[in-house]
């Protein structure tokens, strides 16, 4: 059941009028109820994963939680006579066995993870390897693919390791607790959310509140706008493109590459207002997930707009125990010896920061293409956080404001650029694809054969101005609201005839202008599938 | 003889000359400070102050304001 199918669109309208219509306590029942209901409809087979996950986590954090209030009482037993040193040991032992649970619970549930997103790549690669020596090969498995799989995992490893780290207390009562790991709107593509974030407003009660309606309904219909008129009509070029690349030159090649990147900004942020704007009609505030990431200026700047959630997750529970750890530690300590300057002291936290982009490639998926994407963005993103001092002092010597806008401007177009090649392995078949790709973009570029054939790239002229005008609004709106405008606020400042005729025109393009196949039901969401 | 107040300004000043720490009252919630000094950061209070900083310490609160982290190192001193 598509977000942008007919039959979601019922179900939401039925789900919405019972919560609010069920005694107020009894809401988030109705929500866990909904949420069950909603994911079988993507099969049935494929919620023994969820549960795993949910069991075992809920499990985890009570366990954990055990051992952090015994810890507690323990060293209150001590007194306050008691030595750091001696609290320190009654702490160490704690945080020993601490260990061994999070490792546990994390191994089940990332092993889970590994085995059906890795298994057949891994397997597929070892072969090659074990050809050389012997006939024995590591058998292909037909996995099932949960939907939403690296999505509630992270969200569930993320509320075990906060527990472990005392964040906050386990949740114990095990249905509230599943709510929070399968809350429907954003358990097929996030945001991975906290749970100290998102828990309470899910077990909380909620008044209906017609402002709420008002606003969860213009972000859902802005995320329709985006998937239906934007990412769906862009889609037919980059289909087209990238399936018969060889048949195209460079600069077409680069238009495709070009509208593939419109498509998925367009469907994966789409698809997050959407979920946003359900879970804000519903009294639920979800985090952002994206921050205008084409005003970016650096590649990290990039990743610190784009999928967000992904990026925070990987800051919190990656980033910072890696550079933390001992291993790290001393490796700093040996750096900062050794390498004189800035090298030496960015050179450990550097190394994390590959490891990290790295990891976000994978994320998406087993392929060498996924691979390349993550050694591409993590390879620039440390070699300018290595080479910093060098272009600060560069931009001094060629008498360069940094806070100027025409250097502003360059630097967005910079990372559009570096964005603009690593969307070449997210979108190609595979790595190979995606480098022969590349090859003709820069070898055979001929911008007059784009202007000659850009009508028979899969679009005619008038889809092509849809696209251009829509880009256009698009980029209107976040550069209004990087200057800090409310836009749903301001709008509410407008008579209510200008208000309902925007709502009107928006639903009118929505209507006229979505891509729509048979039966109402607009192509999938392309995140789902990570 | 420096009071620990005095020698975590300057190890914030070294860190970051940009920033005037007595004013800012949000350090991580403005995003005045990024991960990468959070980290550079902890490695100093860890040398200077003998203490160990774990993950579960790096929340916002403990690193918004000079008195925050001046009162997490104080805890972990204390054997907390």
């Amino acid at each position: 059941m598509s977000l942008s199918s007919a039959s979601f669109l019922i179900f939401l309208v039925s789900t919405v009028a019972l919560y609010f219509l069920v005694p107020k306590k009894l809401q988030w029942m109705v929500l866990l109820a909904a949420s069950y209901f909603y994911y079988l409809s993507y099969g049935v087979k494929i919620v023994g994963f969820l549960l795993t996950t949910t069991f075992t986590t809920y499990v985890g954090g009570l366990l954990l939680g055990e051992l952090n209030s015994r810890r507690k009482i323990r060293v209150k037993q001590l007194g306050r006579e008691a030595s750091s040193e001696e609290k320190k040991a009654v702490s160490d032992r704690f945080t020993g066995n601490k260990k061994w649970v999070v490792a546990g619970i994390l191994l089940i549930n990332f092993g889970i993870l590994a085995a059906i997103k890795y298994y057949n790549f891994a397997a597929e690669n070892t072969n090659v390897l074990l050809g050389l020596f012997t006939d024995a090969s590591f058998p292909k498995v037909n996995w099932l693919l949960p939907v939403g799989l690296s999505f509630y995992t992270f969200q569930s490893a993320g509320y075990v390791i906060d527990v472990y780290r005392a964040k906050y207390p386990p949740e114990r009562n095990f249905f509230k607790f599943a709510l929070f790991v399968s809350f429907f709107p954003q358990i097929i593509q996030g945001p991975i959310s906290r749970f100290d974030q998102l828990a309470h407003q899910l077990y909380e009660s909620h008044a209906f509140s017609f402002d709420r309606l008002k606003y969860g309904l213009q972000l859902m219909m802005w995320g329709f706008f985006k998937k239906l008129v934007v990412a769906d009509r862009t889609a037919v070029i980059v289909s087209n493109v990238f399936g018969n690349y060889q048949k195209y030159s460079g600069a077409e090649i680069a238009f495709g590459v070009f509208m593939y990147c419109i498509q998925i900004y367009c469907d994966f942020s789409g698809g997050i207002d959407i979920i946003r704007g359900i879970a804000q009609i519903l009294g639920i505030d979800m985090i952002e997930n994206f921050q205008r990431p084409y005003f970016a200026t650096s590649l990290s700047d990039f990743w610190r707009r784009w999928h967000i959630s992904l990026g925070a997750w990987m800051r919190d529970y990656l980033f910072y125990p890696l550079s933390l750890s001992k291993p790290f530690g001393k490796l700093g300590k040996y750096a900062r010896k050794k390498l004189k300057g800035n090298l030496g002291k960015i050179l450990p936290v550097s190394l994390v920061t590959f490891i990290v982009f790295f990891t976000i490639g994978i994320w998406h998926g087993a392929s060498w293409k996924y691979i390349a994407f993550g050694i591409w963005n993590g390879g620039i993103i440390t070699f300018s956080v290595i080479n910093a001092p060098v272009y600060e002092k560069a931009l001094k010597r060629l008498h360069i404001n940094p806070e100027s806008t025409c250097w502003k401007l360059f630097q967005i177009l910079r990372t559009t650029v570096l964005v603009f090649i690593g969307r070449y392995f997210t979108r190609g078949e595979d790595l190979m694809t995606a480098l022969r790709m590349l090859k003709r973009t820069v070898l055979h570029f001929d911008l007059r054969n784009l202007a000659g054939n850009v009508l028979s790239l899969g679009l005619g002229a008038f889809d092509l101005l849809v696209i251009l005008v829509c880009c256009t609004v698009i980029l209107g709106i976040g550069y209004l609201k990087e200057r800090g405008v409310h836009i749903r606020k301001t709008l509410e400042e407008r008579n209510m005839l200008v208000q309902w005729l925007v709502l009107l025109a928006g639903l009118a393009v929505i209507a006229f202008l979505g891509i729509y196949r048979e039966g109402y039901i607009a192509s999938e969401f392309i995140y789902k599938q990570f | 003889m420096e009071t620990h107040m005095e020698e975590l300004l300057r190890i914030l000043k070294e860190l970051r000359p940009d920033i005037d720490f007595n004013e800012k009252k949000a350090l991580i919630d403005d995003g005045v400070l990024d991960s990468f000094d959070i980290v550079a950061l902890v490695g100093e209070i860890g040398e200077t102050f003998d203490v160990q900083i774990g993950v579960e310490g790096l929340v916002p609160e403990n690193f918004n304001t000079v008195q925050a982290i001046l009162g997490l190192i104080n805890r972990l001193r204390d054997g907390e």
